[in-house]
């Protein structure tokens, strides 16, 4: 943390000007926003909402909207943190926030190798697959509202 | 009945979600008497950061001086460098509820005759 808040990114942050630091929190904002949109529609088409809809169709704009909002928000997060970065030091939300992250990364990871994601375009997937999907839609639903939530409550600290 | 039920299971964690918007941003944390210290500057103001801050010694304690946000600190003409550091000043806010914790949202804070007013709007 005090590497982080004494390299040349939390320099910047912290001599760049009064509204620095709120326009990075916005894009901070519009990031978190475009993911969790996008995750929260796919989301809940995998545990079983608009079914009348093909899964492909849903996933073509969802997943690159929610990446995008990821790197967005991955990017003005770094620069956020490394303002005051050694003000966080034993922040309690922190160490909530970064483990549900990972874990909804990796939900994405499983997600993406499995089998039924593959033929999600190629075939009317069989019903344990789709109960696989709802599985990791309920598992990335939970994941993101926990770090959202951890995340929204660090400066409550 | 199928999307019924998935909407009726994420309902709750959505509402939960909702729940950290309405807790109270900014003064919730802090005493609602006022609280008027004098102390010397340990580290001066600086703007960065979602408030800006400073640190003064006092009491024995270093006490964390939470002012404004950087832009109204700014326009309230307290800016970095203005009262140097070792300079004895008197801060008024609200003390952190947590006893243990020498912490003080400020409202203003006065030096060498000069009143930086950081909520003018707040008593």
């Amino acid at each position: 943390m005090a590497w982080l808040e004494g390299s040349a990114l939390g320099h910047a942050m912290r001599t760049s000007g009064v509204w620095t630091y709120g326009l990075v929190n916005l894009t901070h904002i519009l990031g978190v926003g475009s993911l969790f949109g996008a995750v929260l529609v796919l989301d809940l088409r995998m545990l079983g909402a608009w079914r009348s809809v093909p899964l492909a169709a849903i996933t073509r704009p969802t997943v690159p909207v929610a990446a995008a909002g990821f790197l967005v928000a991955a990017a003005s997060g770094v620069c956020l943190i490394a303002t005051n970065a050694t003000e966080y030091v034993g922040n309690p939300f922190l160490l909530v926030k970064f483990p549900a992250i990972a874990v909804g990364l990796a939900n994405v990871v499983v997600l993406t190798r499995s089998a039924a994601w593959k033929v999600r375009d190629v075939r009317e997937l069989t019903s344990p697959e789709q109960r696989q999907l709802a599985a990791a839609g309920a598992v990335s639903l939970l994941s993101w509202l926990t770090a959202m939530t951890a995340g929204r409550l660090i400066g409550y600290w | 009945m199928r999307f019924r039920f998935s909407l009726w299971m994420v309902a709750p964690a959505l509402a939960l979600a909702a729940l950290p918007a309405l807790a109270h941003h900014g003064w919730g944390g802090n005493a609602t008497e006022e609280f008027e210290i004098v102390g010397t500057v340990e580290q001066g103001v600086s703007l960065a950061g979602a408030h800006a801050t400073m640190k003064i010694r006092a009491e024995g304690q270093v006490w964390d001086i939470t002012l404004a946000p950087g832009a109204r600190t700014e326009r309230a003409g307290l800016k970095d460098g203005v009262i140097p550091v070792g300079a004895q000043v008197t801060i008024h806010g609200h003390r952190n509820r947590d006893a243990k914790r020498y912490e003080i949202k400020t409202e203003r804070v006065t030096w060498n005759g000069r009143t930086f007013n950081v909520y003018p709007d707040r008593k």
